[in-house]
């Protein structure tokens, strides 16, 4: 790479609207609203007032959706950031500081695959609602400002095109179907509903059959969203960061830029153990688990090897099988009497870890370098039996590296030492703009 | 169980704490007052209408009468320990804050994590003559915040705090 190519990403780009597909795709939702309404009326009007209120609201609707399509316009700015305006009555402008992109999601939902479209996501950390959503593109057109997208934030010419990728971990379906049908979670779920059709055989009750219809539903609608939301789930490596795949009807594709995850952490039920499984999970700044297509799960089901191997690369000095856990004292089990065996803590010097967890065991880990605050807690019952609680915090996310139980006497000097080894991490980290790092 | 000779978590730095204005004692206490009185009122008169109105049960409004100014004298002593308890300490690249009592608390946020620093004042503080700082990092669990300054102090820590903030910022 030239140093010119690393100074000149800033070309801007004049605006453009979404694919004009877009309100047909709204519309026909709306349709369905359309039809339901009809329906609803056809019993008390006739069924031409029906069919008339029907197609004319379906209009109306499409109409609207038009008028908000053609308000809606992205382009690059001179400073090489993204721009989005949106909104027919309240106007919207939005900034996206690409310097600051977390991660760049697209999106295809059911709908929008028939008519070959998709959405981009894109998310830049900030204090509340930071992300921007266009919807819809033509599926190359999202490709491609996807590619835009990454490499303006990494600091390379807006045209590099899109980053070669190794694939690293693929999830197979059955291990998906049979992780989930041994969680802890489903296991119980049964159990409990086993529980109440006993408790129906013996009281001849009604409230029990209607329980255990909701306890033993749960498990199947869940395995049903689990194998649409992880079918054929890949993780791949790129220079622009981890590309995270998967899906069934809706298919979701996220890169998370280098640098940009977090901490991780480590899930496995009970039953998982002797299979040797795990799931993997993250926090990105701004990234939350939701139906929008973001997600913290970074592998649903992985062998142990696997995982840690991949924990590894992105976050090199965090090797799972390596760490030197120093247990919780013997006294924290008046606190923890189930899990308090389990409780324990690792330094290495990249990050620190903690081991929580009996029923569901987890692991969680952080790179001293993406810390944001320390802290401990104590409580009277905890000051009773001389231990304290350390939290390294992290952005919000489902991991919380948090070592409950440490003997008090020490747990001062770790915290000292955690923001101290914090702060020489942060001197040597990486630039935002990760290609940067190459090209210096 | 617990080893006095061994070192407590929560001890002092070097420099030692930056002690809030004991007006905050006084703030938390008008609070009380203001929350505590009117539902002690309420429950004497509903336990006299009840002791009114029921055979034997005449001893039933000065009972929670006592037992509850027992409680607000206990609030009272408590909710100004608590507001003693606060106590920051700027060092050179990080700010300590400690609080509590039953749930005691220290929180380490370097200056180059800090996002944005507050200073919010209420009627009341304003009524005393006090703010509150807040900062924020990208963890939404930092919980940072240093409540009972005189305007003036908070006005030149937050001042103090964004400008090293500026100097150390580390992204995210």
């Amino acid at each position: 790479m030239t140093a010119d190519d690393a100074i000149s990403p800033s070309v801007s780009t004049t605006p453009v609207r979404t694919s004009p597909v877009t309100p047909a795709v709204h519309g026909i939702r709306s349709l369905g609203v359309a039809v339901v309404i009809a329906l609803v009326l056809n019993r008390s009007a006739s069924h031409t007032e029906a069919v008339i209120v029907a197609v004319v609201g379906a209009f109306l609707i499409w109409v609207w959706q038009v008028i908000e399509w053609r308000f809606c316009t992205y382009w690059f700015d001179a400073d090489g950031d993204l721009r989005v305006d949106s909104g027919v009555l309240k106007r919207n402008q939005r900034r996206l500081q690409l310097s600051r992109l977390q991660a760049v999601d697209v999106r295809q939902p059911v709908l929008a695959r028939i008519f070959g479209l998709a959405e981009l996501n894109v998310e830049v950390a900030g204090t509340h609602d930071s992300r921007v959503a266009l919807r819809f593109l033509s599926e190359h057109a999202a490709q491609d400002l996807r590619n835009q997208v990454l490499a303006r934030a990494a600091g390379v010419r807006h045209d590099a095109g899109e980053a070669p990728e190794q694939v690293l971990v693929t999830v197979p379906t059955q291990s998906l179907l049979l992780s989930y049908a041994l969680s802890t979670r489903t296991i119980g779920l049964l159990a409990l509903s086993a529980g109440f059709v006993a408790i129906l055989y013996w009281s001849e009750g009604t409230v029990g059959l209607f329980a255990a219809l909701i306890t033993g539903g749960l498990p199947i609608l869940g395995l049903f969203g689990e194998v649409s939301r992880w079918f054929d789930a890949t993780i791949a490596d790129s220079p622009d960061g981890l590309r995270i795949r998967g899906g069934l009807l809706q298919r979701v594709s996220q890169t998370v830029p280098p640098g940009r995850v977090q901490a991780v952490a480590f899930e496995q039920s009970l039953l998982w153990v002797r299979l040797g499984w795990v799931r993997v999970q993250i926090n990105v700044a701004g990234v939350r688990e939701d139906k929008k297509g973001g997600t913290t799960i970074l592998l649903p089901v992985a062998p142990w090897p696997v995982a840690t191997a991949l924990v590894q690369r992105i976050m090199p000095g965090l090797d799972f099988e390596n760490f030197d856990w120093q247990p919780a004292p013997r006294r924290a089990l008046w606190r923890h009497p189930i899990e308090g065996r389990r409780l324990a803590i690792a330094r290495v010097d990249a990050g620190l870890a903690t081991r929580s967890g009996f029923f569901v065991r987890r692991w969680h880990a952080i790179p001293h370098v993406r810390m944001q605050s320390v802290r401990i807690t104590q409580g009277w019952w905890s000051r009773r039996l001389d231990v304290a609680t350390l939290h390294v915090d992290s952005t919000p996310g489902p991991v919380h590296v948090v070592a409950r139980s440490r003997p008090a006497a020490t747990i001062s000097a770790l915290a000292f030492a955690e923001a101290d080894a914090a702060r020489l991490a942060r001197a040597s980290d990486g630039p935002a703009r990760w290609a940067r790092a190459v090209s210096q | 169980m617990v080893d006095n000779s061994e070192p407590n978590p929560f001890a002092p730095p070097p420099n030692g704490w930056t002690r809030v204005s004991p007006r905050l004692a006084l703030a938390r206490r008008i609070v009380l007052l203001l929350v505590y009185l009117p539902l002690q009122a309420a429950l004497c008169v509903g336990a006299y209408a009840i002791g009114a109105n029921v055979k034997g049960w005449a001893w039933l409004w000065w009972t929670v009468l006592l037992c509850g100014l027992v409680l607000f004298g206990w609030l009272w002593w408590y909710l100004g320990r608590r507001a003693r308890s606060w106590g920051y300490a700027e060092r050179a690249d990080d700010l300590l804050v400690t609080r509590g009592i039953l749930m005691r608390r220290l929180v380490i946020v370097p200056y180059g994590r800090m996002q944005l620093v507050d200073v919010t004042a209420g009627p009341i503080d304003r009524m005393l003559g006090l703010a509150r700082v807040q900062l924020h990092t990208a963890a939404a669990a930092t919980d940072a915040s240093i409540p009972g300054l005189t305007p003036d102090v908070a006005g030149a820590l937050r001042d103090q705090l964004a400008a090293l903030g500026e100097q150390r910022s580390a992204g995210l």
